[in-house]
């Protein structure tokens, strides 16, 4: 399966790569990891004239922490999973990319292109957006800062516009007596989503002082539930509390039926997962 | 389209060509290198027969650009055995019927000889979870795993102990005192068909 031809630069600084990008006016795509991208290519599915690799712009790869933790959004899913910082301080991240595709596409996927293609199913998205993640985005018009709920907005469509970069990922470390966790449901754990949940709790006691939910694979963006958070908060945590919270759920997301599942099941199983993910995001906040 | 001039380092040779920005890492191996241990199945990144080792680090060559490669380091099945002795994995797959078709064999024992470097003792669990991401059609999971469990305990064994792999077990028995396994469950598919026996341990 050959890909078509087209050509290639590859920028060392990010103006460069961005001034590329304005002289070919928007016909070219950047590159990241490539594992969606030349699919789509060999599909016939994207022609883009120019590719712009990002791989060897300076300052995009890595994970470094100090009051928050920055990961470059050019760093491969493995080192995001292994890094020790991450493991501890964001395990429901880990619990994603541990479970997102095969070890060979997380050597060569980058956390940045996971949300860059900004799939619906996409299984880095529910962690951070539970973890109210900053997204640095920059552009010829300079350099901004996005809350991740605010990044997609539909099925492969983000607010980047075309010249834009992601650069990094910026997230603060969880308070004390908080936890996170991350579910999925597929084929096979590293198939293609069917449905994610994330969770994140910061408890008092067995009262949810705290609670943040995001749903995958059900609407047309990886979703924050804000009305489930709102029934959460506030609450001491019960069973009753939690039939409560999935039947919310099923109520407020909007899944379709494709060839891997149907709307019934998705709606279903979100429900299902967001109980789980609360559910273990708890037991995680006290152990912490 | 512009070729481009990259150097890459394959299984230890100097290799210096000129490639088109479209030439993928798999079409430079078995196109103009001649190296056809690395198969294509998909093409699309799902099967794994294509896998190699950059960098130590076993990718899917059908989606790497060859472009992006230049400086590198590159082992292909070709690589592993020296001076004629196969490598322990090799000879493990055939002493235990690791294969048949043997189309995904060299992404498979690829696969398995990373984990070999990181982890040399591993559990049958990592093992399938380290070939999660390569398909087999004919010979089944279980001799493969098989295979790769005699290997860690022959790699182990001081008679033919490689270097590189006591160095590695030195490096993961330090790692492994001081934090907690550093690989989880993904995948239950790898022991067999429909055994359900490591059903989401995720959860538990």
């Amino acid at each position: 399966m050959q890909l078509p031809k087209f050509a290639y630069h590859l920028p060392e600084k990010l103006e460069d790569a961005l001034e590329i990008m304005q002289v070919t006016e928007g016909e070219a795509r950047y590159i990241a990891g490539g594992t969606d991208l030349l699919v789509q290519m060999k599909r016939g599915l994207a022609q883009p004239a120019t590719l712009i690799g990002l791989t060897s712009v300076a300052g995009m790869s890595g994970i470094t922490t100090s009051s928050d933790t920055y990961i470059g959004s050019m760093t491969r899913l493995r080192e995001v999973e292994r890094t020790h910082h991450i493991r501890h301080a964001f395990p429901s991240l880990v619990d994603a990319i541990g479970v997102l595709a095969t070890p060979q596409i997380r050597s060569m996927a980058t956390i940045g292109g996971n949300l860059c293609n900004a799939s619906p199913c996409a299984d880095c998205a529910p962690p951070l957006l539970v973890m109210e993640a900053r997204l640095t985005v920059v552009g010829s018009r300079g350099r901004k800062e996005i809350a991740s709920e605010d990044f997609f907005h539909g099925p492969g469509q983000t607010c980047m516009g075309k010249d834009e970069i992601l650069v990094g990922i910026r997230v603060s470390e969880p308070p004390l007596n908080t936890g996170a966790a991350f579910e999925k449901t597929g084929r096979l754990a590293k198939d293609i989503t069917i449905v994610s949940a994330a969770a994140l709790v910061t408890m008092n006691g067995d009262v949810c002082q705290k609670c943040r939910i995001a749903v995958g694979s059900v609407a047309p963006v990886p979703l924050r539930l804000v009305e489930v958070e709102k029934l959460m908060e506030g609450e001491r945590v019960c069973s009753e509390l939690l039939d409560q919270a999935a039947t919310l759920v099923k109520e407020v997301v909007s899944p379709i039926s494709d060839l891997r599942s149907t709307s019934d099941y998705r709606r279903h199983m979100s429900g299902v997962l967001v109980g789980s993910a609360i559910q273990r995001a708890i037991a995680r906040a006290e152990e912490a | 389209m512009m070729k481009r001039a990259v150097s890459l380092n394959v299984n230890g040779e100097k290799v210096k060509l000129e490639v088109e920005p479209r030439e993928t890492l798999l079409d430079v191996l078995r196109e103009r290198l001649h190296l056809t241990g690395a198969k294509e199945g998909c093409g699309t990144g799902d099967c794994g027969a294509c896998t190699v080792l950059v960098d130590d680090v076993p990718v899917l060559s059908c989606l790497t650009l060859a472009v992006e490669c230049d400086g590198k380091a590159i082992i292909t099945i070709e690589g592993l055995a020296k001076d004629g002795q196969l490598h322990p994995l090799q000879q493990a797959f055939i002493e235990k019927g690791a294969l048949q078709c043997g189309f995904c064999t060299p992404g498979m024992i690829l696969s398995s000889y990373s984990l070999l470097q990181h982890n040399p003792s591993p559990s049958r669990q990592e093992v399938s979870e380290a070939i999660a991401g390569n398909l087999c059609r004919c010979t089944g999971y279980v001799k493969i795993v098989d295979a790769v469990m005699a290997a860690a305990r022959q790699a182990v064994s001081p008679v033919t102990l490689g270097a590189e792999m006591e160095n590695a077990r030195q490096a993961t028995t330090i790692r492994n005192q001081s934090s907690q396994p550093t690989v989880r469950s993904t995948d239950r598919r790898a022991e067999g068909g429909c055994s359900h026996d490591g059903v989401d341990q995720r959860r538990e």
